[in-house]
């Protein structure tokens, strides 16, 4: 009885973070077009609903009317399997990440047999873990799609992005040791709580300690978003679509989605680990607050990258790869070898006294 | 609860394991792979050791096996031929070698069923992130830097024999005259007095014959 009733509580859960998710999600899409058309100045879509809010349900319904066409020599099981695995791959993470504080909620007390419920669904200690492998276990979708699709554009934008995204996982993963380092827990909760400071905003690992972690993460995790600068994957000027250009209606909306919820998820990774997570001014008085900030740096992420998209052009693929390997993964290593020494040194504790447990400044 | 995942997971496995002998293509053949490590993974998290099953799936799902799937397409292995089978003389030693096997996995069912469940010392570190990383830099240091020598050895060793006559598929550079050229770039017939040399490419074949080098400079050498 009680496992059945944890059990049901995990799925109310997931389905609350799925839908609050997914439902970003789309409108990050029509956001991207809308702040798109404003920096080229056009307008974009604003036709379907006020201002084209009901575009992302419009978008939709084409996708699944559209006609299934699945290539007359593709190896069909592969080609089915990989929208599969991208979109699947790109959902599981969401589970880990602490989108508040706990929060008390009275009404609760009948059915869960408490009024504390957890803003996170999965406590789980080395969620940061869990992460890095299902984001890399993610790739086996964009590459054997190119692969099983029988179409050498596809082949190519597989293979490109299989190389692109083993080359920056490493600066990836070796970015956040930083992180890892400074706070020692892999649990993300904990690692939300160690950067409350005054305000909940001066203890942000972004500004004091992991500068540097900060910029390799956020350009390596763009990479492996095949985000521009970093979209040769679907460079649509030579390889048509890359890995999808076989896809149609659904399948493709599959990877429509987890390019998509991938950025949502790189972003949160971030928000967690650099921008403070959940925390704010008055999140401790006020525990409601914390979705919202959590939400809302997220949010301030996606903008970047819908800028980024916006501003920059496209790497050649030789400055991917060198600017991968031979400034990333040595910037990172600098990173931990500085933060490991301030780390034994004791100067990060001295810092921190006055930067982050609130003593200090009066706090 | 935790008897049906590991049915499940552990069942996954076997299936996985099975299709991955028994397919004929290869990328197949790799994807079932992947399924093992996953459900390995899977079942290290009922076994309480989350750290072990996340380095399971970022180092082999993740890493590992996206390489294998990366060198299949690019090579696009076609799928293998049933042929007739050669090593034939081999079948009695591994049919003797699978029955010590089952033998052993009897042995090993039976002892545990039948043995005293022992307590460990504190129980709750094993698995742990800080206790697996606190053993690899105290107790076990010595073996732990070994391998990395060892790995750091095996990097320097691929890159070294990449390196070997990676420019121009020439191992031998040939030199008809005064200027010398990789052999796949001439015919033979045409030129009677080549001279051969082994060389790496035809630029060192020039150094070692002291004559120009017919080939253009590389600026990526």
């Amino acid at each position: 009885m009680e496992d059945l009733r944890h059990l049901i509580l995990l799925m109310i859960g997931i389905l609350v973070a799925f839908t609050v998710v997914m439902t970003l999600v789309a409108y990050t899409v029509l956001a991207e077009r809308r702040v798109l058309g404003f920096i080229q100045g056009r307008l974009g879509p604003n036709r379907v609903g006020p201002g084209g809010a009901l575009q992302p349900l419009a978008d939709l319904l084409k996708f699944i009317f559209k006609e299934d066409i699945v290539p007359d020599k593709s190896t069909r099981f592969v080609y089915f399997l990989a929208p599969m695995i991208a979109t699947t791959a790109a959902l599981m993470t969401i589970v880990v990440y602490p989108f508040g504080p706990d929060i008390h909620l009275p009404f609760t007390l009948p059915f869960a047999n408490t009024n504390t419920i957890p803003m996170v669904i999965a406590k789980f200690d080395v969620a940061l873990l869990y992460v890095l492998g299902v984001t890399s276990v993610g790739v086996y979708g964009i590459a054997l799609a190119g692969w099983s699709s029988n179409n050498k554009y596809s082949l190519m934008g597989g293979l490109r992005s299989a190389a692109q995204m083993i080359s920056y996982e490493l600066a990836l993963g070796l970015g956040l040791i930083g992180v890892i380092l400074q706070s020692g827990t892999l649990n993300l909760q904990g690692i939300v709580e160690q950067q409350s400071g005054h305000l909940g905003i001066t203890g942000w690992n972004m500004f004091w300690v992991q500068p540097l972690g900060f910029f390799v993460y956020l350009t390596a995790a763009i990479a492996e978003t095949n985000r521009v600068p970093f979209d040769l994957p679907e460079a649509e000027t030579e390889l048509v679509a890359g890995f999808h250009t076989e896809y149609s209606a659904m399948k493709f909306a599959l990877f429509f989605l987890a390019e998509y919820v991938n950025m949502f998820t790189v972003s949160m990774l971030a928000t967690t680990l650099f921008l403070g997570g959940w925390n704010g001014p008055f999140v401790h008085q006020l525990p409601w607050l914390g979705p919202f900030y959590f939400l809302g740096k997220v949010v301030m992420f996606l903008f970047f990258y819908i800028w980024l998209r916006g501003t920059l052009p496209r790497f050649r693929f030789d400055q991917l790869m060198t600017f991968g390997w031979q400034f990333l993964v040595p910037l990172a290593i600098i990173n931990i070898v500085v933060t490991a020494t301030i780390q034994w040194s004791g100067l990060f504790d001295y810092v921190a006294k006055f930067l982050k447990t609130g003593i200090g400044w009066g706090g | 609860m935790l008897g049906l995942l590991f049915i499940l997971f552990a069942g996954m496995a076997v299936g996985c394991a099975i299709s991955m002998v028994a397919q004929r293509n290869p990328l197949y053949s790799a994807i079932s792979l992947i399924g093992v490590f996953i459900s390995l993974a899977c079942l290290y998290v009922t076994l309480a050791a989350p750290f072990i099953a996340a380095v399971q799936v970022i180092v082999y799902a993740g890493a590992i096996m996206v390489l294998v799937v990366f060198v299949i397409m690019l090579l696009n292995v076609e799928e293998e031929e049933r042929g007739p089978m050669r090593l034939r003389s081999l079948v009695p030693i591994a049919v003797g070698l699978a029955t010590v096997l089952f033998a052993e996995t009897v042995f090993i069912i039976r002892f545990v069923a039948t043995s005293p469940a022992t307590p460990v010392a504190n129980i709750s570190d094993i698995g742990q992130t800080a206790s697996i990383g606190a053993g690899l830099f105290t107790t076990y240091l010595l073996p732990f830097e070994v391998t990395s020598i060892l790995l750091l050895m095996a990097v320097v060793g691929a890159i070294t024999l990449a390196r070997r006559g990676g420019l121009i598929a020439a191992k031998v550079a040939v030199v008809p005259g005064h200027a010398s050229y990789a052999r796949e770039t001439l015919n033979p017939a045409a030129y009677p007095d080549l001279t051969e040399v082994n060389a790496d490419n035809s630029r060192e074949a020039a150094a070692l014959l002291g004559v120009a080098d017919g080939t253009p400079p590389r600026d990526h050498e």
